[in-house]
């Protein structure tokens, strides 16, 4: 017989898991990390208002700019978010169990799996949040400056005498460099990788013995992650290769089953070159984001759940 | 085995045949924390463990929050299982030395935790606001937790605890580190769960403390119970026994005197008041275990 | 569980897991190449540098980035005049932003244009050596937009500035072939149409690289006839090459009837015939002009001392004459 108390409703994991999440969230808001942004914004305005030194002829004045604020933007986006979402989650966890916060935590009806998805949608709520700011400032300025570079060379054109037919293209050669689907594609994307690397510090975190350990080992793995794809090309194609030592295979393979692709995520860098991200790629990296996030998470929990602290 | 029966209400607290061995470093002999602890404390009461520093106590009431899983054994909260998430539903537990988020103010961190328990809108407001009152916080809510006395931080802590209306409260430690004046808050706070008929389970290595607000004690020593039973009956002197007279004049007290002399081995100690403290009653006993070791 | 067996079930299901995913994720990297979104590996592995390959792949998202910075870098290495450095950085910068146009086109022109250009008239190395820097700075030049090509396949402009390269009456001299060169500027602007997304320029300069081909000149009569048919209103060199090229094909024609065929009249036949045959260091084809000029002239009262066919012309094979 369980008597059920006045004011208590036993939540489920979701709404447990988000008041976790709104929690961790407002700690490293709290934290100052948004200064950051702040950080970021001065430069990306600064990269605005300053036409940097460089060969331009009339032809391609300005498009450079707009891709120059581009690759300032999601440059910083990277590293704002790949920092972030290391270093916060591998601080979170030992902190807790450092400042004995977690006994009070689970010492409530909190399963431990709440627990960890709650800390790590925190940590993406944050990540999620400043990309989108972030986000919002780059396509404002990507516009205006669209529109003045194509004001410019829409004058230029006409004033040589352009054929119709070349304006079109150079018109559309200039939206192309401005804010398009694509690169909101490209900024989902730094989500999609920031959502694969903070689960994987989660992961580590729940064994490792330091903050210290688990940001250094994510930073490596982070590192080397851009060469699976290179080590799975080389243990696929070296089928059929004799000269391959066997123990070069098994550490080709071995890297390419460990280690998450993070060269997929160069698509960014492609995208802000002004190449087109099709919709369905977005989806398949959503996909393979899902799925290493939810890889990682229950990993998590099956460490974590026997832990005693 | 402690199924609790259909007729009987369950235990508050059932602790049976606890063990608990830590791994100290490679291949050397596991070191014993709790050793074969049994702890049963039914609703209402008020229960003690004490012990000095280092005697298993807290790694006790850990075991009991699913916080380390016991080695051999079972710890159950009102029948259930600690190792399962809702045995929590009715514990509020104070850590020893408790700190809390820093970044929240003491109004967010009783919301934050009443959250977590499933109080919502409304209610929690008005559990927030009571519990302030009660712990004497309303004017420090909107302060941060960083800037707390711990004083302050023991009742926040306390406030924390019962911030779901358990009806089992757990304090490990609940005044070390807390001046005169605050230990007396948390004691009568500590009276008021009681009045409310609230469990509670709290160690400490202050006797005194226990002494005063506990009506059941469990002395632990190295890791294993070694007396345990209603306060009243451990301190009385079992081979004394003790008339309390009312308006009795000296004269009577001589022919008693007198009386006890005429029968050999009796002896009278002292007409005064007879009472040995827990002190001395804790003192006596480890004392004994270490000679007997 | 002990904790030794809970690590093992872990590594097991993290390689279970990287052989579920291992699939997957190479197809979307085809697909991701096929989408030019990654490059291909073998391109990226011709002949460029490991270390690079190494810092290109690993800076994920900061790519163009640094290429940004290295290009202000760059800048101020060509401000310098410090001509190896700007071309070891652009090496690194393309390799950063392999699908940035912008890098190619201005590495290149760095090494062909202006780095050639101070070779030849600014630099203090011994006059003998001079040249030869200079051929070999165009020679990069060429060999960058060429690397440039290979990598964006699709974009007309860098074909363009190929075919200009090679085009380029004050550069000729540097290729071993100047009818080689020409050929291949011919192929390069047509590469730049087949694209689809070539400003109109690009298929009379084809003309004019072919016509400048000797062997070619009905295909380029062909392309002229072609370009004629598209668009009513030509520009004068295609008008004269339309000249010359069809006398090439008929030398016993009527001179005058040919021209009174392709020009609106005899005075702008006069003028566009006589700016091409003094051109001659544009290498343009002058079959005709000699015989329908004192015609025109005499028509138009031009003194036989004052004759087009009598002023002294530039040698066309010397890049220092005349300036």
């Amino acid at each position: 017989m369980n008597p059920v108390s006045t004011i208590k409703a036993i939540p489920g994991h979701v709404s447990r898991t988000s008041v976790i999440a709104r929690h961790a969230f407002t700690q490293l808001v709290r934290m100052k990390v948004f200064y950051f942004l702040a950080f970021f914004a001065v430069i990306l305005i600064a990269s605005n208002f300053f036409n940097l030194p460089q060969h331009e002829g009339p032809e391609s004045a300005g498009v450079n700019i707009l891709r120059s604020i581009k690759s300032w933007s999601l440059g910083a986006m990277t590293l704002f978010s790949v920092v972030l979402s290391i270093v916060a989650t591998a601080l979170l966890l030992p902190k807790d169990v450092e400042d004995r916060t977690l006994y009070t935590i689970l010492a409530k009806p909190v399963p431990r799996l709440d627990y960890l998805a709650g800390k790590l949608l925190g940590v993406l709520l944050l990540v999620f949040v400043s990309l989108a700011l972030m986000d919002i400032l780059m396509v404002g300025i990507l516009q205006l400056r669209t529109n003045m570079v194509l004001t410019d060379q829409m004058a230029m054109a006409e004033a040589r005498g352009w054929p119709a037919a070349d304006i079109a293209l150079l018109k559309a050669e200039i939206l192309a460099q401005g804010p398009t689907a694509s690169l909101q594609g490209a900024v989902f994307s730094v989500f999609l990788r920031s959502s694969i690397i903070a689960s994987m510090a989660l992961l580590i975190s729940t064994f490792s013995s330091s903050t210290l350990f688990t940001t250094i080992i994510s930073f490596l793995i982070y590192f080397i992650g851009h060469f699976q794809a290179d080590a799975r090309a080389a243990y696929l194609s070296g089928e059929a290769g004799t000269s391959d030592g066997i123990l070069a295979r098994g550490v080709t393979l071995l890297v390419s089953l460990v280690l998450p692709d993070f060269q997929l995520f160069n698509v960014i860098d492609s995208v802000i070159e002004g190449q087109v991200m099709p919709l369905f790629i977005v989806g398949k990296l959503t996909l393979i984001g899902l799925f290493y996030a939810i890889f990682y998470i229950l990993a998590s929990w099956f460490i974590f759940a026997e832990k005693e602290f | 085995m402690f199924l609790p029966r259909m007729t009987e209400i369950p235990p508050a607290v059932e602790i049976s045949h606890l063990i608990k061995d830590f791994k100290t470093s490679f291949k050397r002999q596991p070191l014993r924390a709790v050793d074969d602890v049994s702890i049963r404390i039914m609703p209402g009461e008020v229960y003690g463990l004490i012990g000095p520093n280092g005697s298993g106590k807290s790694t006790t009431m850990k075991a009991l929050l699913g916080l380390v899983a016991p080695t051999a054994g079972k710890c159950a909260i009102f029948g259930k299982d600690s190792m399962k998430v809702d045995s929590r539903n009715e514990v509020g537990f104070l850590p020893e030395n408790p700190y809390f988020y820093k970044h929240l103010s003491g109004e967010e961190t009783l919301k934050f935790y009443g959250k977590l328990c499933g109080i919502k809108g409304a209610k929690l407001r008005d559990r927030v606001k009571q519990l302030l009152e009660l712990v004497d916080l309303s004017g420090a809510s909107h302060r941060r937790i960083g800037g707390y006395s711990k004083g302050m931080l023991q009742r926040i802590g306390l406030a924390q605890a019962l911030i779901q209306e358990p009806k089992l409260v757990i304090l490990d430690e609940p005044t070390a580190g807390v001046d005169p004046v605050g230990s007396r808050e948390i004691r009568d706070l500590i009276f008021k769960l009681r009045e409310q008929g609230i469990t509670v389970f709290l160690c400490s290595h202050l006797l005194e403390q226990v002494q005063e607000v506990c009506d059941h004690v469990g002395i632990i020593f190295k890791g294993k119970m070694i007396r345990e039973g209603k306060l009243d009956d451990l301190i009385a002197i079992e081979d004394q026994t003790e008339l309390i007279l009312k308006d009795a004049s000296p004269e009577l007290v001589a022919e008693i005197a007198a009386l006890v002399g005429k029968h050999a081995g009796a002896e009278l100690i002292s007409t005064g008041k007879p009472r040995t403290t827990l002190e001395r009653l804790f003192l006596r006993e480890t004392l004994k275990q270490e000679s007997n070791n | 569980m002990t904790q030794g067996k809970k690590y093992g079930v872990l590594v097991l299901a993290i390689l279970a897991a990287g052989g579920l995913r291992l699939p997957f994720e190479r197809s979307l990297t085809n697909d991701l190449q096929a989408a030019n979104l990654l490059p291909r590996k073998l391109e990226m592995r011709t002949g460029e540098k490991i270390g690079q390959t190494f810092s290109a792949v690993s800076l994920g998202g900061l790519r163009t980035l640094i290429a940004t910075l290295l290009n202000l870098r760059a800048f101020s290495f060509f401000s310098e005049q410090k001509w190896v450095d700007v071309e070891d950085t652009f090496d690194v910068i393309v390799d950063l932003a392999p699908r940035t146009r912008y890098y190619w086109d201005t590495g290149s022109w760095h090494q062909a244009y202006n780095a050639a250009s101070y070779y030849l008239y600014e630099s203090e190395i011994p006059p003998l050596r001079r040249k030869l820097a200079w051929r070999e700075s165009i020679l990069k030049g060429q060999a960058f937009l060429e690397r440039g090509i290979r990598n964006n396949p699709d974009d007309p402009k860098l074909y363009e500035g190929l075919g200009v390269l090679l085009s380029d009456s004050n550069k000729i001299a540097a290729f071993s072939s100047p009818n080689e060169a020409y050929e291949k500027s011919y192929e390069a602007f047509m590469a730049a149409v087949e694209t689809g997304n070539a400003r109109g320029y690009a298929k009379r300069a084809a003309l004019y690289s072919l016509a400048r081909v000797p062997g070619r000149e009905m295909d380029a009569l062909a392309l002229a006839n072609e370009i004629r048919k598209e668009n009513p209103r030509l520009p004068p060199t295609v008008l004269g090459l339309l000249y010359t090229l069809n006398y090439h094909e008929d030398p016993a024609q009527d001179v005058l009837t040919l021209a009174d065929s392709i020009f609106p009249n005899r005075k702008i036949a006069y003028e566009i015939l006589g700016n091409q045959w003094m051109r001659t260091r544009d290498y343009f084809p002058v079959d005709g002009i000699a015989r329908v000029m004192p015609l025109l002239e005499k028509e138009l009262g031009v003194s036989e001392e004052d004759s087009v066919l009598k002023v002294k012309l530039l040698s066309p094979m010397n890049p220092d004459e005349g300036r």
